[in-house]
């Protein structure tokens, strides 16, 4: 009993039932302009005008910022679509 | 004599804008670098057919070129991980930043009246292939968040202040471009808004 205990406990590790999603993140980039990036976000998300400028904004004061969340295929579509646009754009595990 | 225009709307939804000469042939030879140095970048030929099916490029470690870096950049800050998607999709996005250089060239070359009139479709092309050169001229003017104050300041002999200038030119054109968009989305939106859509 002891053994199987100590096996459930290593295999059932805490990440194991929450299901963290995968984010697309946006650096700022000094050559992008604030006006494109906000058409960006309205073009490949599908963002209103202001929520795409509130995450423009703060890709500009804070150095980058969460654009969109969710399994890990539709963020590397995420990537691509911003990559073809020119946008600095990465994905990684939430929280990593 | 010309006397160039940024991009207006017009009310058939079309933006247009007015190119002098020199205009013109200073962004045709762009376009032309900006090909030459995406064709730089060879995808591997592949003796397994399978691979050569999927697209996969074969490149898995990011542009040595510092342009080509900017353009193609790493999707993760996992090497791994970001050489396994490059190998997967570096080659459909080197295909659409040549498409978007391409249609620029042509509708360039095939200009009537020094105007070049742009539906929304065309219109995100060109954003596309404009930001591609000014992403590219800018690694090679150096441009940092605060390099702008120092750009502006270059002696008039310096060889980068005529490239800088053109940098400049580019982001006027595409600031009155977005703007046409964003305006023409704008109206959409309050239409709807409105009930007024069609």
């Amino acid at each position: 009993m002891v053994k199987l205990k100590e096996k459930v406990e290593e295999q059932i590790q805490p990440s194991f039932l929450v299901d963290r999603p995968w984010i697309t993140i946006v650096w700022d980039d000094p050559v992008n302009l604030m006006s494109y990036v906000t058409y960006v976000f309205i073009t490949v998300f599908g963002y209103s005008k202001e929520r795409a400028t509130e995450l423009m904004l703060k890709v500009h004061n804070e150095g980058k910022a969460v654009v969109s969340t969710g399994s890990r295929e539709e963020m590397e579509r995420d990537v691509q679509r911003l990559h073809e646009f020119g946008l600095w754009a990465t994905l990684s595990h939430d929280g990593e | 004599m010309v006397i160039s225009s940024a991009f207006l709307r017009h009310g058939d939804g079309t933006f247009a804008a007015i190119f002098a000469e020199t205009e013109t042939e200073v962004l045709i030879n762009l376009t032309e670098q900006l090909l030459e140095i995406l064709a730089e970048r060879v995808d591997e030929v592949h003796s397994d057919p399978l691979a050569a099916l999927i697209n996969l490029t074969g490149h898995d470690s990011p542009p040595d070129d510092e342009v080509l870096a900017r353009l193609l950049p790493n999707a993760y800050a996992d090497s791994v991980d970001s050489a396994d998607f490059r190998r997967f999709t570096e080659t459909e996005l080197r295909a659409k930043k040549r498409a978007h250089a391409h249609l620029v060239r042509s509708d360039l070359l095939n200009m009537q009246d020094s105007t070049i009139r742009l539906n929304e479709e065309a219109a995100s092309a060109w954003l596309g292939a404009i930001n591609d050169i000014r992403l590219a001229l800018g690694v090679r003017l150096n441009v940092q968040e605060n390099s702008y104050e120092q750009l502006e300041l270059l002696s008039p002999d310096d060889p980068m202040r005529g490239v800088y200038a053109v940098y400049s030119w580019l982001g006027w054109l595409q600031e009155s471009l977005v703007n046409c968009l964003l305006d023409d989305l704008e109206d959409t939106v309050s239409s709807e808004d409105l009930g007024g859509s069609s």
